[in-house]
């Protein structure tokens, strides 16, 4: 196995006397080549499931989009992936194949399923529970390890209850990613953030039909490109600390707090999926300790990547999370770069989801302060595809203050990109 | 002088002379330096905690309290000099390191010490301070066995400690590791000083006209301060910064010269090497002097333990290293004695 991941730890070990947070940005990056067979032998399974209730048909390029989206991503599987596409409504259906376990990829089998698709029609309504409990029984009839899916939509979750679909992602969790998609304006960004975020996937909006078979295709892609699956953030902690919260800070904001795992006495296990060769991500960590004395030294976090194997878990990386007392004001108040843009970037995601919920409860002053909380910050980190999106919601007066103004009329799909993408993040330049 | 075979080696068991640098049958060192941070702790139990889980990294798997160094204290005693080495009270760890270590030149002993602070902004400064001496006391030592200049031999340590240092860097943030000098080879006929940084050298003399006074130079802002004439030297340790040094070793320093002098003592006396732990709390040579005199002339251990004891009393903020050789270096009188019967 692999063990040439790092885990990086950026943080100001310094405390003040008495002071017990300590914060850490973990940096968790896969070797760019020569990464090791998957973790055990199975390969990797596909699943693309499209909506295909009676909406799709209007306007009627939806479907027909959707039908060429999923042809441009079944193309991009490469040979000897299991897959299979399923056909979403107030049921759920194989499109291809038929037999509800997964093909395997080969110009053949591709050809079928792109026919299959082709001849999909749109009828019903729509229960993404019900999606979900199909794509689930159709991965575990095969061994795969690496287990991913593409859900696209265009509606709400109506024909089923909120509780019906949770019940449904609880049991798909762990089981396979997702990355869900929702196509025009008429789906609900909440419903699909529950979905994705669960299944450690990503989410987004497509307004236009015509984008779908390139996302499509680039999701395929990087689907391809996963080579260890299963991996976990371990993290140790001193007795009587309180794990206060970690998160993915990038490439978009997660809060992995209440995954935690418990894996030994003082460890608790945070699934973070598979990994692609050369990926990058960073994570915020905070833990609350017991303080020492001034020139004492503690071990607030020890940060492990583990990965599961048949013969048990193998650490692939390891951090060590510091704390040291001191009365040297210069080293406790020294600010760690990336401790502050990343705090910076989750209170942006947080104030543009608050924003937009008020301006949909019509509370324009808790709006227009939240939007331009969010301006001001986008413009300190230079997140610029934040900044942009942001534009399109309010009229920026000062973005260094954060001066704005609500727009008068706003599209309801630059609404939702921002409402899907709010959580996207930049990194901090080195 | 004894003649013949006075010893056994302690690889090989072979018979060696007590002038002998190495061990004629297997090559074994006889007279090493000995490094602070040498040794390892051999600790089962958390020193606060009492949990028996301690990990290779030095942490209590329990409280997760970083373990007592070894570093943390050390006493080395060689008779012809002793230094002491100590964490202080405010620090969470030793990034001072010494080196001492004894030859024999010309029929007449030679004391060799190196002292060197770790800087506490650079990328691990203690692993730096011990590299430092341990590479710089190797160069020394075989110097003055060989005879060789010991100014040069002195600028040969530094650059050598130096490469030492650029092969300890990792990339991260913070400066390259980087560490202050001082070394010190004190011969029958005078002490020829290296340094680079605010480690100090002083001479401490006990007769009349034998006055103590400070040997070597800071490489500090306050230092070039008072240098320059811009600030008396009691006020310059008082100015923000007074302690930023402008003079290293280290990976990023690499071409620096450092400053090198010759000392004749004038009588007999103690030469001392210290690092600022020490000197912050007693500056002057003179006040140093009445503390560390008579004892260091006859107990320099039992005077170098008192010296650190002083400043871990007045407040113990910074590691504190003081090594004492006293002058001339005379071969310890009970070994004489035994080789005479």
């Amino acid at each position: 196995m692999s063990s040439d991941f790092t885990v990086e730890i950026s943080q100001n070990e310094y405390l003040a006397e008495g002071a017990e947070d300590v914060n850490a940005i973990v940096t968790v990056t896969a070797p760019d080549t020569g990464l090791a067979a998957p973790v055990d032998d199975q390969g990797s399974a596909e699943i693309i499931i499209i909506d295909c209730s009676g909406s799709m048909r209007s306007p009627r390029t939806k479907i027909e989009q959707a039908r060429a989206a999923t042809a441009a991503a079944v193309d991009v599987i490469k040979d000897g992936v299991a897959f299979a596409v399923i056909a979403g409504t107030n049921k759920a259906q194989p499109i291809f194949p038929l037999d509800y376990g997964l093909a395997i990829a080969d110009d053949q089998t591709r050809f079928l399923a792109k026919q299959a698709v082709a001849g999909s029609l749109p009828r019903g309504g729509t229960a993404i529970g019900q999606w979900l409990r199909l794509a689930h029984s159709m991965f575990l009839s095969h061994p795969a390890s690496l287990r991913h899916a593409i859900l696209l939509t265009d509606g709400q979750n109506q024909h089923e209850s909120p509780e019906q679909l949770g019940e449904a992602i609880s049991l798909c969790e762990g089981v396979f990613s997702c990355d869900c998609r929702g196509v025009g304006t008429d789906w609900e960004v909440s419903e699909l953030r529950r979905i994705s975020s669960a299944l450690l996937g990503t989410v987004d909006i497509v307004p236009d039909p015509s984008g779908l078979a390139a996302d499509f295709a680039a999701m395929m892609q990087t689907a391809m490109g996963k080579q260890v699956a299963d991996v976990s953030l371990r993290v140790w902690t001193p007795q009587h600390a309180t794990f206060r919260f970690l998160k993915q800070v990038a490439p978009m904001v997660e809060d992995l707090t209440s995954r935690r795992v418990q894996s030994g006495p003082q460890a608790g296990d945070y699934p973070t999926g598979a990994w692609g060769a050369g990926e990058s991500r960073d994570y915020h960590l905070c833990v609350r300790v017991t303080p020492a004395g001034v020139g004492q030294e503690m071990l607030a976090a020890r940060v492990s990547l583990v990965a599961a194997t048949p013969s048990g878990p193998d650490v692939l990386g390891q951090g060590l999370v510091r704390a040291i007392w001191t009365d040297d004001e210069a080293l406790s108040t020294r600010i760690n770069g990336s401790v502050a843009h990343y705090t910076g970037q989750a209170e942006l995601a947080q104030v543009i989801q608050e924003g937009l919920e008020a301006r949909k409860r019509g509370d324009e002053d808790t709006a227009t302060a939240k939007l331009g909380r969010a301006v001001a910050l986008a413009e300190q980190s230079g997140n610029e595809g934040t900044a942009k999106l942001l534009a399109k919601v309010v009229d920026v007066v000062d973005a260094a203050s954060g001066t704005v103004a609500l727009k008068k009329r706003v599209d309801d799909a630059d609404e939702m990109a921002l409402d899907t993408r709010s959580t996207k993040t930049v990194r901090t330049k080195k | 002088m004894t003649t013949g075979p006075q010893a056994a080696c302690p690889n090989c068991g072979r018979a060696v002379g007590s002038g002998d640098n190495f061990c004629e049958g297997c090559r074994t060192e006889l007279v090493p330096a000995v490094v602070s941070g040498d040794a390892p702790t051999a600790a089962t139990e958390c020193a606060f905690c009492h949990a028996a889980q301690l990990t290779a990294d030095g942490y209590c798997e329990s409280c997760g309290r970083k373990q007592p160094s070894a570093r943390d204290h050390i006493e080395v005693d060689l008779g012809l000099l002793a230094g002491v080495t100590d964490k202080g009270l405010r620090h969470s760890r030793n990034e001072d390191a010494m080196a001492l270590a004894t030859a024999e030149q010309a029929g007449h002993p030679v004391a060799v010490a190196v002292v060197c602070d770790g800087v506490s902004s650079s990328r691990r400064p203690d692993e730096a301070s011990l590299a430092a001496v341990q590479t710089a006391v190797r160069v020394l030592l075989a110097g003055v066995r060989e005879d060789a200049d010991l100014l040069e031999t002195s600028r040969a340590a530094v650059a050598e400690a130096q490469r030492a240092l650029a092969g300890l860097d990792e990339p991260g943030p913070g400066d390259a590791p980087s560490a202050t000098f001082v070394s010190a080879v004190l011969t029958h006929e005078a002490a020829t000083l290296c340094w680079l940084g605010d480690s100090r050298a002083y001479w401490l003399g006990s007769g009349p006209g034998a006055e103590a006074k400070r040997l070597t130079d800071d490489d500090s802002l306050a230092g070039e301060m008072v240098a320059a004439g811009l600030v008396s030297e009691d006020d310059a340790m008082t100015l923000p910064g007074a302690h930023v040094v402008t003079g290293w070793i280290g990976a990023d320093a690499s071409g620096t010269e450092p400053h090198v002098a010759t000392f004749t003592p004038p009588g007999p006396g103690v030469l001392m090497l210290c690092s600022d732990g020490l000197w912050n709390y007693r500056p002057g040579a003179a006040e140093l002097a009445e503390l560390a005199l008579p004892r260091a002339l006859t107990d320099p251990l039992g005077a170098a333990a008192a010296l650190v004891s002083f400043a871990i009393e007045a407040g113990g903020m910074d590691n504190i290293t003081v090594v004492l050789a006293p002058y001339p270096p005379t071969a310890p009188a009970p070994e004489e004695k035994t080789a005479d019967e």
